[in-house]
């Protein structure tokens, strides 16, 4: 139980992550649809970089360059040149799944074993690990997991507390306000699906090289629509989404767990299928939303 | 501006986007040793190297034509159905059930109509559900049909595990279907079967559904501005339902198809990227039946000619995603490019009309 636990927040990190870029960038009126695809090439990078240098280190910063080049990608198109944020992700989402694959074979040629990275150690911080059993679930994670919890409250604080914050949400709500006030709508939403493509791209080497030390094309399955996901039912809020990626952490580690049991006519795929059921399920309960106003909306300047 | 020169023009830039997709794919090939010229001739060569592979580009075509007018229908109301990959899978399950449960039983014909009738039923209910599900409780579609993906492909992995798992019991897929039940072949010395022409007529139906009758009407009234259609006494939640029904329908169809056409038995992870590369084919086509129809016989090509590149030369097979991803992503810049130049091209006009009156 406390393993499985421990194993829930080991879970939940990447999916938080991800959630807190989508929440930057959907408060500015961008749907980060290509997280998927920044996952992904991340998750790509990040082995990627790890495995040439054998420095873990040097692997999440490839992961950050990684993901910021699919973000890129994706907000030029959708922002200066206007495309449609649904059709351009998934588009982006394609062509990625593409180059991982092809430069995975050029790099790596077809290795007969799949190649392996030591994955991201577990750091126990000194007394408060030794807390029974809140010090293990809770003290004995890696570095990014820990960095994550910060995050949060700093992602908070910068929305709701700093001027930058209000001219993030501004921008979502009301981005002509924002244009009068002399700050360019564009560049605010650049740099905040720029945010998101440094916090997807380390969420996706997280699930490389910070779980299970190899990169596999079918590493990410839809985790990026998951921290998606996240964002919307936390209701464009970091505290809220921190709150449903421990949710959605603790279904996933439930799943590997069933999964390790075995099977029979007992439906162990349920297990796996809970985060999208739950997604569903919370979609329809929830009523009240606070979406921001133009969310994935073009912003076209009057001339 | 004529109207011909404006579709001469698209037809250009689309054009253009397409072959611009096509050669930065191929001129990522020297990284691996390998001269792309050649291998770009090869990919050309082998998609019309004989009869049966010709063939084979309509027969990969057929589900892609079907899942992009599943996008296609949904996004002309503002809808965003991006489960169609579920909605087949749920085809897929329905169809090789009933023809697994009638089979030798009833005339095949009967199992073929009645296995095609529960495929499409199949994909349409939960294409209908999600629809009931935004109509009645505003839940976002976009994310609703996403998951139902996810839990839809674990239903099948679970049926494939008990009770539609073959007697072998070595794999996770279903027995052969009866030779009686597959869908006829219709062009001899090739595969290509009685769901490709399907397929084609399930497009010039949706065209005319579309532009010429009531409902269809109703749904692009709907997507050009819901408030405005109330006012004419169109219920927008009925046509969300509608839509996202026949949305799931078509791809229900293509679940079909593929089992009884081409696959002839289910097996786990079947066309796993026949959803995504529909909602690209959509865009290709500009979400019109008959554009689609033609982006989807060139996304069968790229498909069936990466393929055999993938055979008989060092050249993954992976890069068809990257022949299709630089493709979409082209042709939505060009759409872009499109649009700048017909503005500056009014402005320039505009600019002269004032100078001279």
């Amino acid at each position: 139980m406390v393993k499985l636990l421990a194993n829930a927040l080991f879970m939940s990190t990447p999916l938080i992550l991800g959630a807190c870029g989508e929440v930057v960038a959907e408060r500015t009126g961008m749907m980060v649809t290509a997280v998927e695809g920044i996952f992904l090439f991340g998750a790509w990078g990040g082995f990627v970089g790890a495995y040439l240098t054998k420095s873990l280190s040097v692997g999440f910063l490839a992961a950050i360059a990684c993901g910021v080049l699919v973000a890129l990608l994706y907000a030029v198109t959708t922002i200066h040149m206007q495309q449609n944020q649904v059709v351009m992700g998934t588009a982006v989402n394609i062509l990625m799944t593409g180059i991982c694959e092809f430069f995975y074979r050029v790099i790596f040629g077809t290795p007969l074993e799949p190649l392996t990275v030591k994955p991201l150690p577990v750091l126990s911080v000194p007394l408060l690990s030794g807390i029974p059993v809140l010090g293990t679930i809770l003290f004995r994670q890696n570095l990014i997991t820990y960095l994550t919890w910060v995050l949060v409250p700093a992602v908070l604080f910068l929305l709701y507390r700093t001027s930058l914050g209000l001219t993030l949400r501004s921008t979502g709500e009301n981005p002509e306000a924002v244009d009068v006030a002399g700050i360019s709508v564009s560049r605010v939403r650049l740099l905040a699906v720029l945010f998101a493509g440094i916090l997807g791209g380390i969420a996706g080497a997280y699930y490389s090289i910070g779980d299970i030390g190899m990169y596999t094309t079918s590493i990410i399955s839809g985790r990026g629509w998951i921290a998606f996901a996240i964002c919307f039912l936390g209701n464009w809020n970091p505290l809220l989404a921190l709150g449903a990626g421990v949710v959605f952490g603790t279904f996933d580690a439930i799943g590997v767990y069933v999964k390790s049991l075995g099977s029979g006519f007992f439906p162990s795929e349920l297990f796996t299928a809970l985060p999208y059921l739950l997604t569903i399920l919370l979609t329809v309960v929830r009523r009240r939303f606070n979406a921001p106003a133009k969310l994935g909306t073009a912003y076209v300047k009057e001339r | 501006m004529t109207q011909k020169t404006r579709a001469a023009e698209a037809f250009l830039s689309t054009f253009l986007a397409i072959a611009a997709g096509l050669v930065l794919s191929f001129a990522f090939l020297p990284f691996m040793g390998i001269n792309p010229l050649s291998s770009f001739g090869l990919l050309f060569s082998s998609m019309f190297s004989d009869r049966y592979t010709i063939g084979t580009i309509f027969v990969k075509a057929a589900p892609l034509i079907l899942t992009a007018l599943s996008f296609a229908i949904a996004y002309r109301a503002s809808l965003f159905n991006i489960g169609a990959q579920g909605q087949f899978y749920m085809g897929a399950i329905c169809a090789v059930a009933v023809t697994l449960g009638l089979q030798n039983r009833i005339p095949a014909f009967l199992v073929i109509f009645l296995a095609g009738l529960a495929g499409s039923l199949g994909g349409g209910a939960v294409g209908a559900l999600i629809g009931f599900l935004k109509a009645k409780y505003h839940a976002n579609e976009f994310l609703v049909s996403m998951m139902s993906t996810y839990v839809i492909a674990e239903l099948m992995d679970y049926l494939l595990r008990t009770f539609l798992r073959e007697k072998a019991k070595d794999y996770l897929q279903t027995d052969s279907i009866d030779p009686s039940t597959w869908l006829p072949v219709i062009v001899g010395k090739t595969s290509v079967h009685l769901g490709v022409a399907f397929a084609v007529a399930a497009a010039l139906l949706v065209w005319v559904l579309l532009f010429k009758t009531q409902v269809g009407f109703r749904i692009r009234a709907v997507g050009l501005n819901a408030e405005a259609a109330r006012m004419c006494g169109i219920r927008p939640e009925t046509q969300c339902i509608l839509t996202l029904f026949i949305s799931g329908f078509l791809a229900g169809f293509a679940g079909f198809i593929e089992v009884n056409g081409m696959q002839h038995m289910l097996i786990t992870g079947l066309d796993a990227d026949v959803g995504s590369y529909g909602i690209g084919i959509a865009i290709l086509g500009s979400a019109n039946p008959i554009g689609i129809l033609f982006a989807s016989v060139l996304f069968g090509a790229l498909k069936t000619g990466g393929t055999t590149l993938g055979q008989v030369s060092n050249v993954p097979a992976s890069i068809i995603d990257l022949m299709e991803g630089f493709v979409m992503i082209f042709v939505l810049i060009s759409y872009f490019v499109r649009h700048k130049i017909s503005l500056s091209r009014t402005k320039r006009l505009l600019g002269k009309a004032v100078k001279h009156g």
